[in-house]
């Protein structure tokens, strides 16, 4: 096992803070970025990310090249205020209009590669409550520094947020311990360099993302990894470390089936690769249960684990970035 | 001045282009928690923020009060002061995180002060971008212990400590556009605390109640005659005590501010709340204790000051009716040293003291362009020939 990833490829964002050495590469470069939010029901907290994000690294600084929401059919006032703050909207469903419908983050992160034009795409959630600048740059700062590195993953403190106005210090990453770690430790224990491998803030280059598959749901952060580093090793993952992301938390139910979503989309990806055979299918339902008038019911759900294949097998967005062959540009 | 007036409104669209950068600054500021006395991550960030805006000295005083200085164009004009207190009522363990919508943003002390030293923060860089000069260095401090205990202590130790004349002041201050503030009543604010051990009063058939003990006091207060001129006031404005619905208070606090024109009277009615509490104190035979938590002498502009007549022309030039009222803060330690001074408010608000305190975005940036007018014409020189009464 390589340990010496964790101290190579693992930096704090504070090493990217100079904003005008970042521009100044990026000019240098010619490399356009684009940022991406994926949205649904997120009336509280989009705002504040739009105009921070364009504030400091629009108008301030030239980082950043466009700010994308691509909704998945908010019944808030997410995609008014998205639009009232200057962002460029878009619903999931209005984008290839042509391919079957489904909705779910991943969905959003993959449609954001047709609608976008930049070279590195970063994504973030949301819904993070302290946003600052540094959750873009940080993560833009090894991409552009670095020439190795193609992806760059974001890990932090998790406070979560306990009810109004109260947080607890630590705490969240429930379903990287008990379910994304041991599957790590049992079958790339390598991986387990990566401090948190669900977060849901990541930023790489378009090379990287459009030749990769995309889980329309809870898999997504899973399957890039995994694909990642089964395609062009650990060498071109970063992690950098945000200080700290407050987020909502989640009840152990729908922790669930999170952790569901995630074990089907890792275990289809094992056995694709031969490292397990399994002699049945996998199921498409969670089957949790609830106490209703003493008696224990059923409450089933189900996650049936589509995924979108790579962007750049899909012809209208070859046709769009003037794409003719499918020749890796790295790797 | 007339052209510049004209060109204020104007200058309202063009403030709003900057509406992203002026909102990120209130966020990033009114993030921070800032107790009173624990303001030191705030004024971190706070300089921060104008070493990035490429203000030409940023520093602290003595007394750690962050400072921004613009450079003027006439280094023999004396500078001109833009302050606004750092710290808030809130508590550092609220989560101080700020909801934006289309028209508005809540959070935890965002009206007082959060918005007022955003703004603030965003002047360098509204100047450069509208292209302002000043003949005046201007200074831009976010002063540090204003409010309650904290007495103003930032701004007072600022001006004392100043080594040269300040041509003129502006306080600012997240609430409400219109404020044209140029007096300060004389203030005492105060504490009466009451505390009975289990052993004493023991000789009475029921043992003293620390509640009925300040409840016989609010009742002296409120039989004391308070003059008509000096105009005078007595306000009872916070109490708390006891631990339990069944149990006799043991503990007790009463808070209260006096206020009238005059200092002296101020005085005169604090030593009769002061004799009240001695009696009291000894007829039951129980711990009180008053003390004052901070204190103000009274301090004018008069109307007709040319600060006074020129900011009301410029609040009626963008269509706000300037509304004036005393106030108790950093405007009477600039008028105390004879600093001509007024306060102005930036926005329209509700809530203010709750953690969903919420100001109205759209207002705001008349607010700032009122400010920028008020800049001006101390810079032209309204402050220059009248000394304070």
């Amino acid at each position: 096992m390589k340990t010496n990833w964790l101290d190579n490829n693992t930096f704090h964002h504070s090493a990217f803070s100079d904003l005008n050495r970042l521009v100044d590469v990026k000019q240098r470069k010619n490399v356009t970025i684009s940022l991406c939010l994926p949205t649904l029901n997120e009336e509280r907290t989009i705002a504040k990310e739009i105009i921070i994000m364009k504030s400091e690294l629009m108008t301030r600084y030239p980082l950043i090249d466009e700010l994308v929401v691509i909704d998945s059919g908010s019944t808030d006032n997410t995609t008014e205020i998205a639009k009232s703050f200057g962002a460029d909207v878009h619903d999931a469903n209005d984008i290839l209009p042509c391919l079957e419908k489904f909705k779910g983050k991943g969905e959003n992160l993959w449609k954001a590669l047709y609608i976008t034009r930049g070279d590195i795409i970063i994504y973030l959630d949301a819904d993070i409550k302290n946003i600052h600048h540094r959750f873009a740059y940080g993560l833009i700062g090894p991409l552009l520094l670095h020439d190795h590195i193609k992806y760059a993953k974001a890990f932090y403190d998790r406070p979560i947020s306990i009810g109004k106005n109260k947080i607890r210090p630590t705490g969240g990453g429930r379903v990287t311990e008990l379910v994304i770690r041991p599957l790590f430790s049992l079958f790339f224990p390598e991986l387990t360099q990566i401090i948190q491998p669900l977060s849901g803030e990541y930023a790489g280059f378009r090379e990287i993302f459009e030749k990769i598959p995309f889980p329309i749901g809870y898999g997504i952060e899973t399957s890039m990894i995994l694909d990642i580093y089964e395609r062009w090793g650990l060498d071109v993952i970063a992690q950098v470390d945000l200080d700290r992301r407050i987020h909502r938390n989640q009840d152990t139910k729908a922790l669930g089936r999170m952790s569901f979503a995630i074990l089907k989309t890792f275990i289809n990806r094992q056995k694709r690769l031969g490292l397990i055979d399994l002699k049945n299918h996998l199921f498409d339902e969670i089957i949790q249960y609830n106490l209703v008038n003493s008696r224990y019911k059923p409450d089933t759900l189900k996650i049936v684990g589509h995924e979108r294949p790579p962007m750049i097998e899909i012809p209208e967005y070859c046709e769009k970035f003037n794409i003719r062959n499918l020749d890796l540009k790295i790797g | 001045m007339s052209d510049f007036l004209q060109n204020l409104t104007d200058m309202v669209d063009e403030i709003k282009a900057m509406r992203d950068i002026i909102i990120t600054n209130i966020v990033l500021i009114g993030q921070i928690p800032a107790p009173t006395f624990k303001e030191k991550r705030r004024s971190m960030v706070f300089m921060e923020r104008m070493a990035e805006f490429g203000v030409d000295e940023v520093t602290t005083d003595g007394y750690r009060n962050p400072i921004g200085i613009i450079r003027g164009t006439s280094p023999d004009k004396p500078p001109i002061f833009v302050v606004a207190h750092l710290d808030t009522f809130i508590e550092r363990d609220i989560v101080h995180n700020y909801t934006i919508k289309k028209d508005t943003i809540t959070g935890p002390g965002i009206l007082d002060n959060s918005l007022g030293v955003g703004v603030m923060m965003s002047l360098p860089i509204i100047f450069k971008r509208l292209d302002l000069g000043f003949e005046s260095d201007i200074v831009l401090a976010g002063t540090i212990q204003s409010l309650g205990k904290g007495n103003l202590r930032g701004v007072r130790h600022l001006l004392k400590t100043w080594p040269t004349p300040i041509r003129g002041g502006v306080c600012i201050e997240g609430v409400e556009l219109g404020r044209l503030n140029y007096f300060s009543d004389g203030m005492i604010r105060g504490e009466i605390e009451c505390r009975i051990l289990e052993n004493m009063g023991g000789k009475f058939k029921y043992p003293a109640d620390a509640i009925l003990i300040l409840n016989e006091i609010i009742n002296e207060i409120m039989n004391l005659r308070l003059s008509q001129r000096p105009r005078s006031r007595i306000v009872i404005g916070k109490i708390s005590g006891g631990a339990n619905h069944g149990k006799v208070a043991h503990d007790a606090n009463l808070g209260f501010e006096i206020r009238s024109d005059s200092y002296k009277m101020v005085k005169s009615i604090y030593s009769d709340i002061k004799d009240i509490v001695d009696g009291i104190g000894h007829e039951n035979e129980v711990d009180l204790n008053i003390k004052t938590i901070s204190n103000l002498r009274a301090s004018r502009l008069k109307f007709n000051h040319p600060l006074v007549k020129s900011t009301a022309s410029v609040l009626h030039s963008l269509g706000i009716k300037p509304i004036s009222k005393s106030t108790e803060s950093a405007l009477s330690i600039f008028l105390s040293r004879k600093i001509p001074t007024v306060t102005l408010g930036i926005t329209h608000g509700e809530n203010y003291y709750s953690e969903n305190a919420t100001a109205e975005i759209e207002p705001m940036f008349k607010g700032i362009a009122q400010v920028i007018g008020v800049l001006k014409s101390i810079d032209q020189g309204v402050c220059d020939e009248n000394q304070l009464a």
